[in-house]
Protein backbone atom coordinates (compact mmCIF):
# COMPACT_ATOMS: atom_id res chain seq x y z
CA UNK A 1 0.00 0.00 0.00
CA UNK A 2 2.94 2.43 -0.39
CA UNK A 3 1.27 3.75 -3.36
CA UNK A 4 -1.13 5.57 -0.85
CA UNK A 5 1.15 8.33 -0.28
CA UNK A 6 2.38 8.95 -3.60
CA UNK A 7 -1.46 9.14 -4.53
CA UNK A 8 -1.70 12.05 -2.17
CA UNK A 9 1.87 13.71 -2.79
CA UNK A 10 0.79 13.89 -6.98
CA UNK A 11 -3.21 15.13 -5.67
CA UNK A 12 -1.27 17.64 -3.57
CA UNK A 13 1.20 18.74 -6.36
CA UNK A 14 -1.74 18.61 -9.09
CA UNK A 15 -4.13 21.07 -6.56
CA UNK A 16 -1.17 23.19 -6.13
CA UNK A 17 -0.63 23.64 -9.31
CA UNK A 18 -4.10 23.92 -10.64
CA UNK A 19 -4.90 26.77 -7.79
CA UNK A 20 -1.91 28.56 -9.40
CA UNK A 21 -3.25 29.08 -12.33
CA UNK A 22 -6.64 29.49 -11.17
CA UNK A 23 -8.17 26.26 -12.99
CA UNK A 24 -11.54 24.89 -12.09
CA UNK A 25 -11.07 21.31 -12.88
CA UNK A 26 -7.99 19.31 -13.75
CA UNK A 27 -8.44 16.69 -16.43
CA UNK A 28 -5.16 14.63 -16.42
CA UNK A 29 -1.83 13.84 -14.98
CA UNK A 30 1.20 13.00 -16.66
CA UNK A 31 3.47 10.86 -14.49
CA UNK A 32 6.36 9.01 -15.14
CA UNK A 33 6.91 5.71 -12.60
CA UNK A 34 10.65 4.05 -13.15
CA UNK A 35 9.94 -0.07 -12.14
CA UNK A 36 12.36 -0.52 -9.62
CA UNK A 37 9.65 2.13 -7.35
CA UNK A 38 7.21 -1.35 -7.52
CA UNK A 39 4.17 0.62 -7.85
CA UNK A 40 1.47 -0.80 -8.76
CA UNK A 41 -0.60 1.31 -11.79
CA UNK A 42 -3.87 -0.31 -10.91
CA UNK A 43 -3.63 0.45 -7.48
CA UNK A 44 -2.38 3.99 -7.87
CA UNK A 45 -4.81 4.83 -9.89
CA UNK A 46 -7.47 3.60 -7.51
CA UNK A 47 -6.03 5.15 -4.63
CA UNK A 48 -5.68 8.68 -6.37
CA UNK A 49 -9.42 8.37 -8.06
CA UNK A 50 -10.90 7.82 -4.41
CA UNK A 51 -8.61 10.63 -2.66
CA UNK A 52 -9.30 12.81 -5.33
CA UNK A 53 -13.05 12.33 -4.90
CA UNK A 54 -14.61 16.20 -4.07
CA UNK A 55 -11.76 17.98 -5.13
CA UNK A 56 -10.93 19.64 -8.64
CA UNK A 57 -9.16 16.89 -9.47
CA UNK A 58 -11.85 14.77 -9.17
CA UNK A 59 -12.45 12.39 -11.91
CA UNK A 60 -8.90 13.16 -13.58
CA UNK A 61 -7.33 10.95 -15.78
CA UNK A 62 -3.66 9.48 -14.31
CA UNK A 63 -1.45 8.55 -17.62
CA UNK A 64 1.45 6.55 -16.13
CA UNK A 65 4.70 6.19 -18.00
CA UNK A 66 6.23 3.90 -17.04
CA UNK A 67 10.22 4.00 -17.56
CA UNK A 68 12.48 0.60 -17.72
CA UNK A 69 15.67 -0.03 -15.60
CA UNK A 70 19.07 1.25 -17.08
CA UNK A 71 21.32 -1.19 -17.47
CA UNK A 72 25.41 -0.04 -18.19
CA UNK A 73 27.60 -3.31 -19.31
CA UNK A 74 30.95 -3.07 -19.44
CA UNK A 75 31.03 -4.96 -22.83
CA UNK A 76 28.59 -3.57 -24.95
CA UNK A 77 27.38 -0.28 -23.61
CA UNK A 78 24.25 1.22 -22.13
CA UNK A 79 20.63 -0.79 -22.33
CA UNK A 80 17.18 -1.35 -20.93
CA UNK A 81 15.41 -4.34 -19.33
CA UNK A 82 12.25 -4.66 -17.95
CA UNK A 83 12.64 -5.37 -14.22
CA UNK A 84 16.15 -5.45 -12.19
CA UNK A 85 18.68 -7.52 -13.83
CA UNK A 86 22.80 -8.72 -12.81
CA UNK A 87 23.73 -9.43 -16.30
CA UNK A 88 23.28 -7.72 -19.60
CA UNK A 89 19.93 -8.02 -21.50
CA UNK A 90 22.58 -8.15 -24.73
CA UNK A 91 25.61 -9.96 -24.17
CA UNK A 92 24.26 -11.58 -20.91
CA UNK A 93 27.95 -10.61 -19.28
CA UNK A 94 28.31 -9.86 -15.96
CA UNK A 95 29.86 -6.76 -15.70
CA UNK A 96 26.43 -4.77 -15.35
CA UNK A 97 25.36 -1.84 -12.87
CA UNK A 98 21.89 -0.48 -12.75
CA UNK A 99 21.74 3.02 -13.31
CA UNK A 100 18.20 4.18 -13.85
CA UNK A 101 14.47 3.07 -13.67
CA UNK A 102 13.56 4.86 -10.44
CA UNK A 103 11.93 8.05 -11.48
CA UNK A 104 9.06 9.26 -9.72
CA UNK A 105 7.68 12.47 -11.49
CA UNK A 106 4.89 14.53 -12.64
CA UNK A 107 5.76 15.45 -15.81
CA UNK A 108 2.55 17.71 -16.49
CA UNK A 109 -1.00 18.41 -15.92
CA UNK A 110 -4.00 19.14 -18.37
CA UNK A 111 -6.62 21.44 -16.31
CA UNK A 112 -9.70 23.50 -17.74
CA UNK A 113 -9.66 27.05 -16.71
CA UNK B 1 -2.00 30.62 -22.27
CA UNK B 2 -5.92 31.13 -23.52
CA UNK B 3 -8.97 32.41 -21.58
CA UNK B 4 -10.61 29.08 -20.96
CA UNK B 5 -10.33 25.55 -22.50
CA UNK B 6 -8.00 23.31 -21.81
CA UNK B 7 -4.21 23.83 -20.88
CA UNK B 8 -1.77 21.73 -20.34
CA UNK B 9 0.89 22.81 -17.33
CA UNK B 10 4.58 21.64 -17.81
CA UNK B 11 5.53 20.53 -14.00
CA UNK B 12 8.76 18.26 -14.17
CA UNK B 13 9.02 17.56 -10.58
CA UNK B 14 9.87 15.11 -8.03
CA UNK B 15 6.36 13.45 -6.88
CA UNK B 16 8.34 12.98 -3.19
CA UNK B 17 9.35 16.31 -3.18
CA UNK B 18 7.52 17.69 -0.37
CA UNK B 19 9.32 13.74 1.87
CA UNK B 20 12.46 15.12 0.15
CA UNK B 21 12.54 18.87 1.80
CA UNK B 22 11.96 17.54 4.98
CA UNK B 23 15.06 15.44 4.40
CA UNK B 24 16.60 18.56 3.20
CA UNK B 25 15.63 19.84 6.63
CA UNK B 26 16.94 17.05 8.57
CA UNK B 27 20.19 16.75 6.65
CA UNK B 28 20.93 20.76 7.71
CA UNK B 29 20.32 20.07 11.32
CA UNK B 30 22.12 17.34 11.26
CA UNK B 31 25.36 19.14 9.24
CA UNK B 32 24.71 22.02 11.44
CA UNK B 33 25.48 19.87 14.89
CA UNK B 34 28.14 17.80 13.19
CA UNK B 35 26.39 14.42 13.42
CA UNK B 36 26.83 11.58 11.41
CA UNK B 37 23.14 9.85 10.96
CA UNK B 38 22.75 6.04 9.53
CA UNK B 39 19.53 4.83 8.46
CA UNK B 40 18.71 1.18 8.80
CA UNK B 41 16.46 -0.57 6.63
CA UNK B 42 15.71 -4.41 6.43
CA UNK B 43 13.07 -7.08 6.23
CA UNK B 44 10.95 -7.61 9.76
CA UNK B 45 13.46 -10.28 12.06
CA UNK B 46 17.01 -9.64 10.17
CA UNK B 47 18.75 -8.06 13.00
CA UNK B 48 18.60 -4.38 13.27
CA UNK B 49 17.54 -3.92 16.83
CA UNK B 50 20.07 -6.55 18.06
CA UNK B 51 22.85 -5.28 15.62
CA UNK B 52 22.17 -1.66 16.97
CA UNK B 53 22.70 -3.20 20.74
CA UNK B 54 25.95 -4.77 19.72
CA UNK B 55 27.36 -1.69 18.72
CA UNK B 56 26.00 0.26 21.69
CA UNK B 57 28.43 -2.86 23.53
CA UNK B 58 31.01 -2.14 21.66
CA UNK B 59 31.18 1.73 21.61
CA UNK B 60 33.49 3.92 23.41
CA UNK B 61 31.47 7.12 24.73
CA UNK B 62 27.58 5.76 24.24
CA UNK B 63 27.01 9.58 25.62
CA UNK B 64 28.01 10.33 21.60
CA UNK B 65 25.61 8.07 19.91
CA UNK B 66 21.12 8.42 19.60
CA UNK B 67 18.99 5.99 18.56
CA UNK B 68 15.41 6.34 16.79
CA UNK B 69 13.51 3.76 16.76
CA UNK B 70 10.67 3.21 13.92
CA UNK B 71 7.62 0.37 14.22
CA UNK B 72 4.56 0.49 13.51
CA UNK B 73 3.52 -0.46 16.93
CA UNK B 74 4.73 -0.54 20.29
CA UNK B 75 7.85 0.77 22.29
CA UNK B 76 9.91 -2.51 22.81
CA UNK B 77 12.70 -1.64 20.50
CA UNK B 78 13.38 1.89 22.54
CA UNK B 79 13.28 -0.15 25.98
CA UNK B 80 15.73 -2.80 25.00
CA UNK B 81 17.99 0.41 23.04
CA UNK B 82 17.26 1.95 26.72
CA UNK B 83 18.83 -0.25 28.46
CA UNK B 84 22.52 0.60 27.33
CA UNK B 85 21.75 4.02 28.84
CA UNK B 86 21.71 5.79 25.48
CA UNK B 87 19.22 8.37 24.27
CA UNK B 88 16.45 6.87 22.34
CA UNK B 89 13.31 7.42 21.39
CA UNK B 90 10.05 5.82 19.88
CA UNK B 91 8.36 6.56 16.34
CA UNK B 92 5.37 4.93 16.08
CA UNK B 93 4.29 4.84 12.39
CA UNK B 94 1.05 3.45 12.37
CA UNK B 95 -0.86 3.66 9.48
CA UNK B 96 2.78 4.27 7.65
CA UNK B 97 4.98 1.31 6.32
CA UNK B 98 8.23 3.47 6.69
CA UNK B 99 9.21 6.58 8.86
CA UNK B 100 8.41 9.71 7.20
CA UNK B 101 11.00 12.57 7.54
CA UNK B 102 8.81 15.17 8.46
CA UNK B 103 8.03 13.12 11.67
CA UNK B 104 11.59 12.20 12.50
CA UNK B 105 12.39 15.55 12.24
CA UNK B 106 10.20 17.32 14.66
CA UNK B 107 11.52 13.99 17.23
CA UNK B 108 14.95 15.01 16.40
CA UNK B 109 14.10 18.84 17.31
CA UNK B 110 12.73 17.79 20.71
CA UNK B 111 16.09 15.63 21.40
CA UNK B 112 18.73 17.41 23.09
CA UNK B 113 21.71 16.46 20.81
CA UNK B 114 24.16 18.91 22.44
CA UNK B 115 26.44 15.84 22.75
CA UNK B 116 25.38 13.82 19.91
CA UNK B 117 28.02 12.76 17.30
CA UNK B 118 26.41 9.63 16.10
CA UNK B 119 22.20 8.84 15.24
CA UNK B 120 21.19 5.82 14.58
CA UNK B 121 17.86 5.32 13.26
CA UNK B 122 15.97 2.08 12.85
CA UNK B 123 13.43 2.15 9.83
CA UNK B 124 10.28 0.07 9.86
CA UNK B 125 11.30 -3.12 9.16
CA UNK B 126 10.32 -3.42 5.43
CA UNK B 127 12.51 -3.65 2.01
CA UNK B 128 10.24 -1.62 -0.09
CA UNK B 129 9.15 2.06 1.40
CA UNK B 130 11.86 2.54 3.59
CA UNK B 131 14.24 2.43 0.33
CA UNK B 132 11.75 4.99 -1.53
CA UNK B 133 12.23 7.81 1.32
CA UNK B 134 15.30 9.82 2.21
CA UNK B 135 15.69 10.82 6.16
CA UNK B 136 18.39 12.64 5.19
CA UNK B 137 21.27 10.33 6.27
CA UNK B 138 25.05 10.27 5.79
CA UNK B 139 24.58 6.68 4.86
CA UNK B 140 21.80 4.03 4.44
CA UNK B 141 22.73 0.73 5.58
CA UNK B 142 20.26 -2.41 4.23
CA UNK B 143 20.75 -5.30 6.22
CA UNK B 144 20.08 -9.03 5.07
CA UNK B 145 19.34 -11.75 7.53
CA UNK B 146 21.35 -15.51 6.03
CA UNK B 147 17.49 -16.80 6.85
CA UNK B 148 15.74 -14.78 4.41
CA UNK B 149 17.38 -16.14 1.82
CA UNK B 150 19.99 -14.83 -1.12
CA UNK B 151 17.85 -13.74 -3.58
CA UNK B 152 16.75 -11.01 -1.74
CA UNK B 153 18.95 -7.91 -3.80
CA UNK B 154 16.95 -9.34 -7.20
CA UNK B 155 13.47 -9.53 -5.91
CA UNK B 156 13.99 -5.71 -3.72
CA UNK B 157 16.88 -3.78 -5.96
CA UNK B 158 15.70 -0.44 -5.00
CA UNK B 159 16.56 -1.06 -1.31
CA UNK B 160 19.95 -2.37 -2.52
CA UNK B 161 20.82 0.53 -5.28
CA UNK B 162 20.42 2.83 -2.87
CA UNK B 163 21.99 1.69 0.27
CA UNK B 164 26.11 2.78 0.66
CA UNK B 165 26.50 -0.15 3.35
CA UNK B 166 25.03 -3.91 3.27
CA UNK B 167 25.68 -5.96 6.33
CA UNK B 168 24.82 -9.56 5.84
CA UNK B 169 23.50 -10.52 9.66
CA UNK B 170 23.58 -13.88 11.43
CA UNK B 171 26.97 -15.70 9.58
CA UNK B 172 27.00 -17.87 12.96
CA UNK B 173 23.66 -19.31 10.99
CA UNK B 174 25.19 -20.40 7.81
CA UNK B 175 26.20 -23.93 8.59
CA UNK B 176 22.18 -24.04 8.93
CA UNK B 177 20.74 -22.90 6.05
CA UNK B 178 21.07 -22.43 2.43
CA UNK B 179 22.65 -19.08 1.65
CA UNK B 180 24.93 -18.42 -0.90
CA UNK B 181 26.84 -14.96 0.29
CA UNK B 182 29.10 -14.54 -3.34
CA UNK B 183 25.42 -14.99 -5.10
CA UNK B 184 24.54 -11.78 -2.94
CA UNK B 185 27.76 -9.75 -3.33
CA UNK B 186 27.48 -10.04 -7.15
CA UNK B 187 23.67 -8.65 -7.31
CA UNK B 188 23.79 -6.28 -4.70
CA UNK B 189 26.80 -4.78 -6.48
CA UNK B 190 24.78 -4.76 -9.79
CA UNK B 191 22.66 -2.40 -7.77
CA UNK B 192 25.20 -0.57 -6.64
CA UNK B 193 28.56 -1.52 -7.82
CA UNK B 194 30.08 1.19 -4.72
CA UNK B 195 28.29 -0.60 -1.95
CA UNK B 196 30.00 -1.84 1.07
CA UNK B 197 29.46 -4.92 2.32
CA UNK B 198 30.21 -7.12 5.84
CA UNK B 199 29.24 -10.26 6.99
CA UNK B 200 28.76 -10.35 10.73
CA UNK B 201 27.32 -12.11 13.85
CA UNK B 202 25.91 -10.01 16.70
CA UNK B 203 25.55 -13.05 18.61
CA UNK B 204 29.16 -14.43 18.34
CA UNK B 205 31.01 -11.18 17.34
CA UNK B 206 32.00 -12.18 14.16
CA UNK B 207 32.90 -9.12 11.64
CA UNK B 208 31.63 -7.06 14.32
CA UNK B 209 35.14 -4.75 14.65
CA UNK B 210 35.49 -4.02 11.22
CA UNK B 211 31.68 -3.23 11.02
CA UNK B 212 32.14 -0.76 13.65
CA UNK B 213 35.74 0.53 12.48
CA UNK B 214 34.36 2.05 9.51
CA UNK B 215 31.08 3.33 11.23
CA UNK B 216 33.54 4.88 13.14
CA UNK B 217 35.58 5.95 9.86
CA UNK B 218 32.73 7.74 8.26
CA UNK B 219 31.61 9.24 11.51
CA UNK B 220 35.35 11.00 11.92
CA UNK B 221 34.51 12.37 8.36
CA UNK B 222 31.59 14.63 9.70
CA UNK B 223 34.27 16.36 11.49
Amino acid sequence: MHELGVAGEILDVALSEASRHAAKKVTSIRIRVGVLRAIEPENLSFLFGHLARGTPAEGALLEIEEEPVRVECEACGVSEAPSFTWECPRCKGPGVSVTGGDSLSILSLDVDS
Amino acid sequence: MGTGGNVRIEVERSILQSADEAAAAIRALLSERKIFALNLISSPGSGKTTLIEALLARFDGKGGVAVVEGDVETEIDAERIRKHGVQVRQINTRSSCHIQPSRLLSVLREMDLSETRLLLVENVGNLVCPAEVSLGEDARVVLLSVTEGDEKPLKYPLVFKTSDLLVITKTDLLPYVTFDVERVRRAARAANPAVEIFEVSATNGAGMSALLGRIEALRETKG
